[in-house]
């Protein structure tokens, strides 16, 4: 499928959703196409795990999920942070960077 | 919140959340068409490639409501819906597991309760971990404990710097004077500070203060709520009511809150001021003068191990001040320990083994009832399989059965809760021998909590056991569900491992039964010493005043020459106590100090002393004390005028004359000021209790003036009536004098051992009780094999093996396991009925009688459990068995 597929790691999936949403409420189907997009294709987001994640995520209170109509004027479940779904994208940034950082700094050397 | 409106919708609003979920994953669908249409794919081609994209919609869906915390609530209650039924359809596995259940747990909550109530529950006081008990001993000199004096309190209470009070108790008989009834009462005589110290409130007017224990303060009364509700029929104006005691009119200041009483329940409470005894100058003047217990509560932030080091301090400087009455060859020592273990010191061995007792049972229990389980697997097989090719996963099974086996094990405890009670009442009875908390005994919030614990655990051991020592079971499964019959060996393996465990469990519980039995038997055994058929004991109270010392004595001769005269009499003596005497048996022997003529104590020599008691003439023999040398006392020893003479035992001749003849030699119980001679040596009686040897005793006769309470009458063989006749006669002589704690010795014998007795029966029932499960175990999985074999079986018997040799084949079977199952269960239960070595009498933990006898009940009663499975195995018919499957 993808050309070069990078595998997400563990909970990486969760950040992504999250920073997709931060700028404004997305459907599922936008969520993928943003982050394929934003990633040059690089992430390719298997539907299999996109909704169970955004149901996880709803189920834990970082986001809500609400019906609206779409650029098409289709109906659409859209999803959008909330006030603690904040608060969790600002953390798993931070230990995000610390990571890749660490990562980078062992890889680049 | 929102978590829990979530599971809310999930659970309750189910429609509309399947109808979001998959208008929303239809949407992610077209549009993914809907792209690959705009890469100029065809329709159809869009379509199929969207679809192999997207992936199963089914799947995907079942991982979206995965992700919902309802679902995990959902499951378990369709696990348990699923349970319920299942286990309703099988109601005789049911039944069997529930009621073994039941047994095993509510045998567990029934000794939690006690446990909990007493050793573990905090002391119903503000701050009861602060609270201390003082003892003081001379271990050098064997006393193991000795009362208090006024000195040494006034010493501990101001000298110390770890306690915020040092409260002192002793207790009294007093005699409460009605209009034409005398009543004696239960007194506890106690400090003004000693309710603060415990941190109780009064429930109706105050408790003590200061003045009320100013010498020549008012005389007041405390009334516990138990005589305030029994004899005053709970007036609620009982504050300010006056009563005649000692004398004098005392006023009731206040009364107890319904709480358990420490050391002793008692009827009332008094100031130490109003004691005769306690108040009088050369009493508190007297350091050697001891009768009080000592009490203390911990400063905030102190612990016992520093309020032990300030004590020890002033203990021994105390002993530096005063050589000549803490001698330091006595190793005198003050203690301090906290008032709960100080309480249930004498109840904790017997409450832990029972604990251990029926942990056994449980286990036994836990066992059986997985063999159950894992027979019921086996029927399960074809539809496990049948389950598993449909598609649910290996956890989901297991979680399945697991909850099965806790709804069973929740069951039980339910029944076991509804059982406990039962048994409740009579442990509380059984508790209330050593200790006062057996009041606060109940089932409330931490014993329930821990029976529930209890249950759910068990469910968890007994369901797990067979699922995962089993392992690779759904792969066979497939196999067996085809060709039935041939069980997996792993689990036949695992089956008859837990047999040999619940034949273990139950062999030790056994052993442990039987020693106690055994011992039992031996208590049984021992002479006393003395004759105590048609015994019978009562206490007389003269109050005093208006009696005195002078008029008391006079008033012993009295008693004793109306009382010849009641018929059926043989014979009647007076004395200070008398064997078996329940206060005795409490409290041990008595320590005073004496001396013996012409033999000084070397410096560097312990104190020597005795239990002591006084008698009038006639005294042995009432009681058929056999006098082994010398004579016993006479009438004219028991004159004013008449030179002092005492009488020992054998056991003090033994070992304080060792090698001489006491007879002639003379002791003397005030440093030398006055003397008796021995004149006598009596045979050994066992005082406190048939299993306790008896300790060195000097008898006296009772001399001058004073009175002794005890009256000991040799009837003719109708005690309750000659009893009653006794009592008559004597409130005849003077209604004022109370008589009561009536009862025959043979009774106060009988009592003695309750607490063996008790301890013994209820070991047997637990041991019985598992020997049941074990028996039903054994004759359960024998069945099983039976109909597992059925066509092995059905074979032999169409190529003509006789009755006898298939009878013997499941017998052996059987036997083979309890065999095993016995020597694991010999192996340890030697090396845990040391645990009761504290509670044997002439019996080792190890006694081989008891250890031999076991086995050969346990294969009896296997046998037993193994005929019935025997026997029907007998009844195969070739031709049935062949056609099978």
């Amino acid at each position: 499928m993808a050309k070069s597929k990078a595998d997400l790691l563990q909970g990486t999936l969760d950040l992504l959703i999250l920073k997709t949403l931060e700028l404004e409420p997305m459907h599922g189907w936008g969520v993928t196409q943003r982050i394929q997009q934003v990633s040059e294709s690089v992430l390719q987001v298997n539907q299999g795990s996109l909704y169970p994640a955004l149901h996880r995520l709803e189920e834990r209170g970082w986001i809500r999920a609400f019906w609206g109509s779409s650029e098409n004027n289709r109906q659409a479940r859209f999803y959008e942070l909330t006030a603690r779904g904040r608060k969790q994208l600002v953390a798993e940034k931070e230990s995000w960077l610390r990571l890749s950082g660490a990562v980078a700094r062992i890889v680049g050397t | 919140m929102n978590r829990l409106s979530s599971i809310f919708r999930f659970l309750f609003r189910r429609g509309r959340f399947e109808g979001e979920l998959a208008a929303e994953l239809r949407e992610h669908y077209e549009r993914q068409a809907e792209q690959n249409m705009a890469r100029g794919m065809s329709r159809t081609e869009a379509v199929r490639q969207a679809a192999i994209l997207v992936g199963g919609a089914e799947q995907l869906k079942d991982d979206c409501r995965d992700a919902r915390l309802g679902r995990w609530i959902e499951t378990l209650l369709q696990d348990v819906r699923y349970g319920l039924r299942v286990l309703a359809r099988n109601p005789g596995f049911s039944l069997a597991a529930i009621l073994t259940l039941a047994l095993g747990i509510g045998a567990n909550t029934a000794i939690f309760s006690l446990v909990y109530g007493v050793l573990l529950r905090p002391l119903p006081y503000l701050h009861g971990e602060q609270l201390v008990v003082l003892h003081q001993d001379a271990s050098k000199a064997n006393v193991l404990d000795f009362p208090f004096s006024v000195k040494e309190l006034s010493d501990y209470s101001s000298r110390n710097h770890t306690l915020q009070g040092v409260a002192e108790h002793h207790t009294m008989n007093f005699l409460l004077i009605g209009k034409d009834t005398a009543e004696r009462v239960e007194t506890a005589v106690v400090s003004a500070n000693f309710f603060d110290v415990l941190g109780v409130k009064p429930l109706l007017g105050r408790t003590f203060v200061a003045a009320d224990e100013a010498p020549g303060g008012p005389a007041v009364l405390i009334l516990s709520y138990q005589y305030w509700q029994t004899h005053q029929s709970g007036d609620p104006h009982i504050v300010g009511k006056v009563f005649q005691m000692n004398n004098r009119p005392h006023s009731v200041i206040g009364v107890l809150p319904p709480i358990p009483q420490y050391p002793v329940e008692s009827d009332v409470y008094m100031p130490t001021s109003q004691c005769p005894m306690r108040s009088s100058a050369k009493f508190i003047a007297n350091r050697n003068g001891r009768m009080m217990n000592a009490f203390g509560r911990l400063k905030p932030g102190v612990n016992l191990a520093q309020a032990r080091a300030d004590l020890a301090v002033i203990g021994a400087n105390m002993a530096k001040a005063y050589p000549g009455i803490y001698l330091a060859a006595d190793g005198y020592r003050i203690r301090a320990d906290g008032l709960r273990d100080d309480l249930t010191e004498r109840a904790r061995t017997m409450f832990l083994v029972l604990l251990g007792v029926v942990g056994f049972v449980l286990l036994a229990a836990c066992a059986n009832v997985a063999n159950l389980f894992l027979a019921r697997l086996l029927k399960l097989e074809r539809e496990l399989a049948v389950r598993s090719a449909l598609g649910a996963g290996k956890a989901r099974l297991m979680r399945q059965l697991l909850t099965e086996s806790v709804l069973l094990a929740v069951g039980g405890g339910l029944a076991g809760v509804a059982l406990a009670p039962l048994a409740l009442r009579v442990l509380t009875g059984f508790a209330g021998r050593f200790t006062t908390r057996a009041a606060e005994v109940r089932m409330d919030a931490p014993v329930l909590l821990f029976t529930f614990l209890v249950s759910v655990g068990t469910g968890i051991v007994f369901g797990l056991a067979p699922v995962l020592t089993t392992r690779g079971w759904l792969g066979t499964a497939f196999q067996q569900a085809a060709a039935r019959g041939t069980a997996s060996r792993g689990r036949s393996r695992l089956r008859s491992a837990l047999v040999v465990a619940q034949v273990a469990f139950s062999v030790i519980l056994l052993a442990a039964a039987g020693l106690m039995i055994r011992s039992f038997v031996k208590m049984q055994q021992v002479q006393p010493g003395f004759v105590p058929d048609r015994l019978v004991t009562m206490r007389i109270s003269p109050g005093m005043p208006p009696y005195t010392l002078k008029t008391a004595r006079l008033l012993v001769d009295r008693v004793l020459d109306r009382i010849k005269t009641v018929p059926g009499v043989e014979s009647a003596a007076m004395a200070t106590t008398f064997p078996f005497n329940p206060a005795g048996l409490a409290s041990g022997p008595s320590h005073v100090q004496y001396i013996v003529d012409g033999r000084p104590r070397g410096s560097g020599e312990p104190t020597v002393t005795s239990d002591i008691r006084v008698l009038t003439a006639g005294y042995f023999e009432t009681i058929r004390q056999p006098i082994v040398k010398g004579r016993s006392f006479s009438q004219q020893d028991c004159e004013a005028t008449s030179p002092g003479v005492v009488i020992i035992n054998q056991t003090l001749a033994r070992n304080q004359f060792s090698g001489e003849d006491p007879i002639g030699k003379r002791v003397s119980f005030d440093g030398g000021k006055h003397w008796a001679e021995i004149v006598g040596i009596a045979g050994d009686v066992r005082e406190y209790g048939v299993n306790q040897p008896a300790a060195g005793e000097i008898y006296g006769a009772l001399q001058g003036d004073g009175f002794i309470n005890r009256l000991v009458v040799r009837t003719g063989g109708h005690a309750e009536t000659e009893a009653r006749m006794i009592r008559a006669a004597i409130h005849e002589l003077d209604p004022l004098v109370a008589t009561d704690q009536v009862q025959t010795v043979e009774h106060a014998e009988y009592e003695s051992l309750a607490p063996p007795r008790m301890m013994t029966f209820l070991m047997g029932i637990f041991a019985g009780l598992a020997l049941l499960i074990s028996a039903s175990g054994i004759a359960a999985v024998m069945a099983l094999s039976v109909s597992q074999r059925t066509r092995e079986i059905g074979v032999r018997m169409a190529l003509g093996a006789p009755q006898g040799s298939v009878v013997g084949m499941v017998l052996r079977q059987g036997i083979v396991l309890t065999l095993a199952g016995i020597v694991a269960g010999t192996f340890c239960a030697a090396m845990l009925t040391k645990l009761l070595a504290s509670m044997l009498y002439g019996t080792s933990p190890t006694d081989l009688a008891t250890f031999a006898a076991i086995p050969v009940v346990f294969l009896l009663v296997a046998a037993i459990a193994c005929f019935v499975p025997a026997r029907q195995a007998t009844s195969i018919d070739p031709l049935t068995a062949l056609r099978q499957e």
